[in-house]
């Protein structure tokens, strides 16, 4: 999203950071998954608006 | 390579490419935001400075008249979206309602492509209902759809506008891995970034031939990259090319492929470490052989380092490094030019040599080029770079940098029965670098090594690729009076190159020299093949006592020998 790491904490939101929008968010998905090895489904999409609920959703599916 | 990766390096090379931008707009009617920065990236490393942004989501007809500026405009016109779900709606629609749309999207088309019409190039994506209907047996009205409207494209499409089969990549990609229904029916968000990534390998070298960047001379090695053995060692009715071995009909189709492009007017080469007589004898001579010297516009064949070879001959062909495609069936000439020449893309013959046709066909689309009349036209518009040619003129190549990083080793063994049947393989198959060209069966070489008037000395060399096997060897006579004759020094022409005959050299001399030898006779005979090696003594600094035009002889006293050792080859006794 070419912020830097420092400016995102545990209540960064699309609703707080401008860049992240509905296809930034998509992009941030795929990374993860890519990453991960994990995929996700449109509700667990739609829901991990923010660095918690990504971590969360993550170990939801077995990934410490 | 991952798509985070791909999003970091294109940053990278974002910031480091001065050479002026190379505009991309996508008009597209589903969302597809991950292209930009793939295409941008592959783009990138071919040193084009893309910048890829898109049109407004649905908008194709009206962005089409805002892209004067662009250098390229890519249009994924996607079937499905003409009308809310229209993959599912063609088959049931009414008639005229179909019509109706149909006439609506002709028109549509053609006041986009029109639009276009001054843009360097376009690319257009065909009409698609792959995606929708690849399980269907009948076709129907939304494949009709898709048909109608790639014929209309086709006959209304001027010569700037490319229209891209996108059948083709999703074929490669799959079905299943080129869309992601969940962000379709979400935000229309249609494609996968496996599928981007093939879009893009795909598609590049048409946008390659449009900003000049086609490659032009295709090069090949010879051994078991034209034909299946090495010329040299096999000899000429050994070598495979034709489809009267399974493996020569491998090499068959490689050399018609190269013939292909070579109608096409695309320049074939070799650059062969060889004698030339050899290759020469089988490019006039062999009855399997497609490609002849009437087909070739130049060749290196000679002893040579191969960098050195390639700048020469793109200094001859008077054509930059970065348009020379080359093939090697060796990792150490393929990662020799890829680190010292970068610019000149190098491909390794595979391993599983079923592969390598497909992988010859695959790279064929480097040689893509737009029709020559459009490259007429658009020669004014043709987006130019700064070239950069300090590599080109007058760098030597740092071949000692190279063997430094390849990790040789030599294990050096002495008088060695196991090694007896490839010992006299040895003598007998090696002719290139044979200083006496001695042939001997095992049952003497069995006979040198048990008795104690001869040493036999052999390597097995190896460096960071693997093990090229028992490749060296050395059979000494010892006389009377502290002397000594070498009788054979040779080495498989699999492993010329590397220096290693000079760090063997240094052992074989340290082992007599501590025998008591005070000095060592030898002699080199010419052959129509060993001319290399004419110069081996004199190169070690051995005085010359006899010559004739087939001989030479010599002599050198142990304690005046100059050790070369070589710090990057490792040495080991078996």
């Amino acid at each position: 999203m070419d912020i830097g790491s420092a400016q995102i904490d545990n209540t960064t939101t699309p609703d707080t950071l401008e860049q992240w929008d509905s296809l930034k968010h998509m992009s941030l998905v795929i990374a993860l998954e890519e990453e991960f090895g994990v995929q996700f489904d449109e509700e667990e999409i739609v829901k991990m608006l923010s660095f918690p609920l990504i971590k969360e959703t993550l170990s939801s599916k077995g990934v410490s | 390579m991952k798509y985070t990766e791909i999003l970091k390096e294109n940053r990278q090379l974002g910031e480091s490419l001065e050479s002026s931008k190379y505009k991309i707009s996508i008009l597209s009617n589903i969302v597809a935001p991950q292209l930009n920065e793939i295409l941008e990236y592959y783009l990138r490393k071919e040193k084009i400075n893309a910048c890829a942004k898109s049109g407004n989501y649905d908008n194709i007809v009206q962005d089409s008249s805002n892209c004067k500026e662009h250098n390229l405009v890519i249009i994924f016109w996607e079937a499905a979206n003409l009308i809310e779900g229209l993959q599912y709606k063609a088959n049931v629609m009414a008639q005229p309602e179909y019509d109706a749309l149909m006439s609506k999207t002709k028109s549509e088309i053609d006041f986009v492509i029109s639009n276009l019409k001054d843009n360097a190039l376009v690319l257009f994506n065909k009409f698609s209902s792959m995606i929708f209907n690849s399980q269907t047996i009948k076709p129907n009205k939304f494949d009709d759809l898709c048909y109608t409207l790639n014929e209309h494209l086709k006959q209304k499409a001027q010569s700037n506008i490319k229209i891209v089969d996108i059948d083709k990549i999703i074929a490669d990609v799959s079905v299943p891995k080129s869309i992601d229904t969940r962000y379709f029916y979400s935000s229309k968000a249609l494609y996968t970034v496996d599928f981007y990534k093939r879009y893009v390998q795909y598609a590049k070298p048409i946008i390659l031939s449009a900003t000049g960047k086609t490659k032009k001379a295709l090069i090949f090695d010879c051994d078991n990259a034209l034909w299946k053995g090495i010329i040299g060692e096999d000899g000429f009715d050994k070598i495979e090319m034709s489809s009267k071995t399974g493996t020569g009909a491998i090499f068959e189709e490689v050399q018609n492929l190269a013939l292909e492009l070579n109608k096409k007017g695309i320049l074939i080469g070799l650059c062969s470490k060889n004698n030339p007589g050899d290759v020469e004898e089988v490019l006039q001579n062999h009855p399997d052989m497609l490609i002849r010297n009437e087909h070739l516009t130049i060749k290196k064949v000679n002893w040579q380092d191969k960098v050195t070879n390639l700048r020469e001959i793109a200094n001859e062909l008077n054509i930059g490094l970065d348009s020379l495609v080359f093939i090697d069936d060796s990792s150490f000439e393929v990662n020799y030019i890829k680190e010292q020449l970068p610019q000149v893309a190098v491909f390794q013959v595979p391993n599983q040599l079923h592969k390598y046709p497909s992988i010859l066909r695959e790279n064929m689309e480097l040689f893509y080029t737009l029709s020559e009349s459009q490259e007429d036209i658009k020669r004014s518009q043709m987006y130019k770079q700064r070239e950069k040619r300090e590599q080109e003129k007058g760098k030597f190549s740092n071949l000692d940098d190279y063997l430094k990083s390849l990790d040789l080793k030599l294990t050096i063994y002495v008088d060695n029965k196991k090694l007896i049947p490839r010992m006299s393989q040895m003598t007998q198959k090696t002719n290139q670098f044979n200083l006496t060209t001695r042939r001997y069966t095992e049952a003497d070489i069995d006979k040198f090594v048990g008795a104690d008037s001869y040493r036999v000395f052999a390597f097995d060399a190896s460096d960071k690729f693997g093990s090229s096997g028992v490749t060296g060897l050395c059979i000494v006579r010892l006389s009377e009076n502290k002397k000594c004759l070498i009788d054979t020094f040779l080495m498989s022409c699999r492993v010329i190159g590397r220096n290693l005959e000079f760090s063997f050299f240094d052992c074989v001399v340290e082992t007599i020299k501590n025998m008591g030898i005070e000095q060592i006779e030898a002699g080199y005979y010419k052959t129509i093949k060993n001319n290399q090696v004419e110069d081996f003594y004199d190169r070690l600094g051995f005085q010359i006592t006899k010559k004739t035009d087939n001989e030479k002889l010599y002599k050198l006293q142990c304690s005046q020998y100059k050790l070369k050792n070589i710090s990057y080859i490792g040495v080991e006794h078996g």
